[in-house]
């Protein structure tokens, strides 16, 4: 195991410094921070502009807001990040003389893996200036923050190891970048389409007899059977893993009422989705999505990971056309 | 420097391996030995199979069959015993522009576990084998192509293997660095180190392999010592006289010297073997021509080769 972790970190601190010293690095980041966060400020003072009196505090939309665009871009960027990380040192000629050498495939999986994904980390870590905002104005707590921020860490891991077994299964760097996009893409709008498809096949007709006799018939969809092709989606499992605010209590005179809190972009994708696994008809909320596609999404990952690690064996046995082996 | 453990006396011992690519066989039953303490030349014509048979040997390539030992170990049943002892360089690879000369070599160093206290020592002693000790701390990007393929010598020999196969080392060289490696080479044959090489530059190869194994069309056709090819060889023979008349004449009508070609102030005659050339310049300096130059046209070693090449057209 020492070996394992000793081989694994040999090939990260490799693959680190070579980035660091590849191109504008900083610059890019640089970049990339004063984007973010300036949309992000720039989003909260639009949301205050068209504040109208409301005495809710304008942090929790941005929280949501400003989180669920960070999870997107992120995972746009992941891609580029990892999208090359085996066929690129093929077409280098660098890998096989590291094949070679006493790292294991794993070891050199894991290296690479865990460079990419701490570069993952590192761009998510300069968008905290803005996402944490709301939490230092004390409208989000910092248990909402450390849960959403740790499933988006989670996240970019998967967009990680995905990218990386495309790099490894495909021979050309462009290919597998664009199959890695593909593969965000299928995440994102893939799940959505799956779902509004079969969403419709689940009708079933429904009948009701009015107080006259008379039978009426309706169509009524399921949600509850097919909501599971959700669950995969990164948002979705975002948005329900955040923990949720504490309802609004409103009170008139002696009677207070209690409802959910309004603007709420985490928590009201949370609950849509819920009410989906519940079905139609139950008014109460459906058990949490989330573990599901955490799950689902975790274990695509470690397939993909698995997959890597096999394409780094040798001697290899089969050649695709037009890899090189050296 | 560790002996084998087990009985085996050659760094390769390979028996018909074959491989196809698809429905394209690239080799169709090599044998190949590469004893300890010697260079072994392999050689043939662009498709013959030298580069596959070497990606078979430096096991990154699986035989569709044969029997092939490295250092003493079975590639089938056990390729990561024999990579420990196995140095390989590839005809084109890439270094990692982006790392010193120095970090480069350490990084393999560390691949192949070396010791840290042991790796300083061991980069020095590598880069000034290479003749690249003033590059220490230089950025690879700055070496030239021939300083990159000393490089990816040095980096071949971090881990002292006992096996050491370079595919084409010596293109991109220039004639110092050519030298140079000639003499590397050798010298680690003299350390006991069992070298292949495969190379197109046959002149060279003559002077610094002990052996040459000869492919074609992905099979072995021969196997010499480089001594045996001079006796066995067939070149022409370039010979210079003092009077290119008389030598003319001194060979006219004599349809055993082969065909004879005019060369300023000579010419060349052949095919022969060693015993007829010196035949031949006996009689030639008995019949009092003043000859100054009599020699093979072409190394034996490049004798042997065309006429193979010759043999499939």
């Amino acid at each position: 195991m020492g070996a394992r972790v000793r081989g694994a970190r040999l090939v990260a601190v490799q693959e680190v410094r070579i980035r660091l010293r590849t191109g504008r690095w900083k610059a890019l980041l640089a970049v990339w921070a004063l984007l973010v966060n300036g949309l992000g400020l720039l989003f909260r003072l639009s949301l205050e502009s068209g504040d109208h009196g409301d005495d809710d505090p304008q942090g929790v939309p941005m929280f949501g807001g400003v989180l669920l665009a960070v999870l997107a871009l992120c995972l746009l960027i992941t891609p580029a990040l990892t999208g090359q990380s085996v066929n690129g040192d093929r077409e280098r000629g660098t890998l096989a003389a590291l094949q070679l050498t006493r790292l294991t495939p794993a070891d050199i999986a894991l290296g690479k893996l865990a460079a990419a994904w701490g570069t993952g980390l590192l761009v998510l870590a300069l968008t905290l200036p803005c996402v944490l905002l709301p939490v230092l104005e004390g409208v989000i707590t910092p248990g909402r923050a450390a849960a959403t921020l740790a499933v988006t860490g989670l996240l970019i891991g998967v967009v990680c190891a995905l990218s990386q077994a495309w790099s490894a299964l495909v021979a050309r760097s462009i290919t597998s970048v664009l199959l890695s996009y593909l593969t965000v893409l299928a995440l994102f709008g893939g799940t959505l389409l799956l779902f509004a498809l079969a969403q419709p096949l689940t009708v079933e007709p429904r009948y009701y007899s009015s107080s006259s006799g008379t039978r009426y018939a309706y169509e009524r969809e399921r949600p509850e059977l097919v909501w599971w092709l959700l669950a995969p989606n990164p948002v979705v499992v975002l948005a329900d893993a955040a923990p949720r605010l504490p309802p609004h209590i409103e009170t008139d005179g002696d009677v207070s009422t209690s409802s959910e809190p309004d603007n709420d972009p985490l928590g009201d994708l949370g609950r849509s989705v819920r009410e989906m696994r519940a079905g139609n008809g139950n008014y109460h909320e459906g058990g949490p999505v989330w573990p599901y596609g955490l799950a689902f999404d975790l274990l695509l990952a470690g397939g993909a990971f698995w997959v890597t690690t096999r394409r780094l064996r040798t001697p290899v046995r089969r050649t695709a056309k037009g890899v090189r082996l050296a | 420097m560790d002996r084998p453990s087990s009985s085996a006396e050659h760094g390769v011992e390979a028996r018909g391996v074959t491989r196809a690519f698809g429905t394209v066989p690239a080799l169709r039953g090599m044998d190949i030995t590469v004893p300890y303490g010697q260079v072994t030349a392999l050689v043939g014509p662009n498709g013959a199979g030298k580069t596959t048979l070497l990606l078979i040997l430096a096991t990154l390539l699986a035989p569709d069959a044969g029997h092939i030992r490295v250092a003493g170990h079975d590639l089938r049943a056990d390729p990561e015993a024999a990579r420990v002892h196995l140095g390989w360089m590839p005809d084109v690879f890439g270094v990692y522009d982006q790392l010193t000369v120095d970090e480069y070599l350490a990084f393999f160093a560390d691949a192949y576990r070396l010791p840290a206290a042991e790796r300083p020592r061991r980069i020095r002693a590598l880069l000034a084998l290479v003749h690249l000790e003033e590059y220490l701390g230089q950025p690879v990007h700055v070496l030239s192509r021939g300083q990159k393929q000393r490089l990816g010598v040095a980096r071949s020999l971090i881990h002292k293997p006992r096996v050491l196969l370079l595919d084409e080392p010596a293109s991109g060289l220039d004639p110092r660095s050519r030298v140079e490696l000639r003499d590397l080479l050798r010298s680690l044959a003299a350390e006991g180190v069992a070298v292949l090489v495969s190379s197109h530059v046959l002149g060279e190869l003559e002077e610094m392999a002990d052996r040459v194994v000869l492919v074609d069309h992905g099979r072995t056709v021969g196997e010499h010592r480089m001594g045996d090819l001079a006796g066995a060889a067939r070149p022409r023979w370039r010979v210079r006289a003092l009077d290119p008349g008389g030598l003319a004449a001194a060979l006219d009508g004599r349809p055993e010297v082969g065909e004879v070609s005019e060369l300023p102030g000579g010419c060349e005659l052949g095919p022969l073997t060693e015993a007829q050339a010196a035949g031949l310049l006996a009689d030639l300096v008995a019949r009092k021509v003043p000859v100054v130059e009599f020699g093979p046209a072409t190394g034996a070693l490049e004798s042997v080769y065309l006429a193979m090449t010759e043999n499939r057209r």
